[in-house]
């Protein structure tokens, strides 16, 4: 019955996580597009390269966005940029609370299991 | 790379994209199908270069997948735990998924687009199987993972407890689910479910809220390989999630109130229109 009960507030976590990243993720996006049409007068998507995220692993991309937050002077591709971003980071999200929580509680099984999604996602995010 | 333009050309509209995510993340999940699986033919129809199609997808499918997950994990009808153990399978499955996707021509990847949908139709007979019997005799493996559960069924009107089995086949299986979804964009839901049926012995309605929980972290695997391939944009992405997450939400709650026969007759129509226009597809890039 323990068990149940504490495994609740694991539940309640990552649904609340979840919901929080979504929302937040569609209401940046929704903001980025309605910006890039008022300093466009369009809303056409161009397939340059220069429009790619590329060249950059996830971390350093969202460190650069944040970068620029601080000095300001967003573009609004820089706005749809970071509804992505807040996108991905809410399943990794969900992640780090999962080892959190299953190391606050000794679960060792379920510890190693969540390191090692975590682990592989964060070499791949990282582009290791 | 499949450009069927000059790069500079304008291909579609933020606002066309918008609008067709609307509809398929509406489709998607009204039939089952998932949104990723409609729009990336689609827009593909409308001229957009199918990896870029699927790396967009890739990164919707977080959306639309946490969005829903988010309710599903409250009600408590997901097993978490299950679905700790089967992502470590699906993620390095979803990688490697990517990585040939990034790297084969397009020309192969619509003839196992068109051949991966034929597993929707797992889906079609999943919900049909009888009550689910909970005398089913644990493994050790699966019982050492914990893997069993309970949840209170709103249309039986009690409780459902069950045991989870085979979860070292279950596991490999997965593997290949993560790959065909990480190649190709989409959250291969239906053939998730098959395996959580089939093999891992879940309830139905277990299986395919913890698929839906797997998918969003198999989908970031996957997007993480694209985002650092120069696959992935921006400006299609962001409408395509918005839209999608919009769409699903609506027809999540729509779904309860139409007839099964329609739904089925929906399903059919689409999933065929579906492989038909990536078989043409296939057959007609260079």
């Amino acid at each position: 019955m323990k068990r149940a009960l504490s495994e609740e507030k694991l539940d309640s976590l990552i649904s609340y996580i979840l919901t929080l990243g979504v929302l937040l993720s569609v209401a940046v996006e929704t903001l980025g597009i309605a910006g890039y049409y008022s300093s466009n007068g369009n809303l056409n998507i161009l397939f340059q390269p220069s429009f790619a995220m590329k060249g950059t692993d996830f971390f350093s991309y969202m460190g650069k966005l944040f970068q620029e937050l601080t000095v300001g002077g967003w573009s609004p591709m820089e706005v749809l940029g970071l509804g992505i971003v807040v996108l991905m980071l809410t399943p990794y999200l969900r992640v780090v609370a999962s080892v959190l929580y299953f190391g606050l509680t000794r679960n060792p099984k379920y510890l190693l299991i969540t390191l090692f999604v975590l682990f592989v996602l964060t070499a791949s995010l990282l582009q290791l | 790379m499949g450009h069927k333009l000059g790069p500079e050309s304008k291909l579609i509209d933020m606002l066309s994209v918008l609008i067709i995510s609307i509809f398929a993340g509406f489709l998607g999940s009204l039939t089952g199908l998932g949104g990723g699986s409609i729009m990336i033919p689609v827009l593909v129809a409308f001229g957009v270069p199918l990896k870029y199609a699927i790396a967009a997808s890739m990164v919707t499918i977080i959306a639309t997948s946490s969005g829903s997950a988010a309710s599903y994990v409250k009600e408590r009808i997901t097993n978490v735990k299950a679905a700790f153990y089967l992502e470590m399978f699906t993620i390095v499955g979803a990688i490697i998924g990517a990585t040939i996707t990034s790297f084969i021509a397009p020309r192969f990847l619509y003839f196992f687009f068109a051949g991966f949908l034929l597993t929707s139709f797992f889906g079609l007979s999943g919900h049909l199987r009888g009550e689910f019997s909970k005398r089913v005799k644990q493994d050790r493996f699966s019982k050492w993972l914990e893997l069993d559960g309970s949840y209170y069924d709103e249309a039986a009107k009690k409780k459902i407890s069950y045991k989870i089995k085979n979860a070292h086949l279950g596991g490999p299986c997965m593997l290949i689910a993560g790959l065909a979804a990480g190649m190709l964009g989409i959250g291969a839901g239906a053939f998730k479910v098959s395996i959580h049926e089939l093999i891992l012995k879940m309830p139905a309605k277990v299986s395919t809220t913890t698929s839906n929980f797997i998918i969003g972290i198999t989908a970031l695997a996957g997007a993480s390989v694209y985002f650092a391939s120069g696959l992935l944009f921006v400006g299609l992405a962001a409408p395509m999630a918005a839209g999608t997450t919009v769409g699903a939400l609506v027809g999540g709650r729509i779904l309860n109130r139409l007839p099964n026969r329609l739904v089925r007759y929906l399903f059919l129509v689409i999933v065929v229109a579906l492989i038909a226009q990536m078989l043409y597809e296939g057959i007609t890039s260079p």
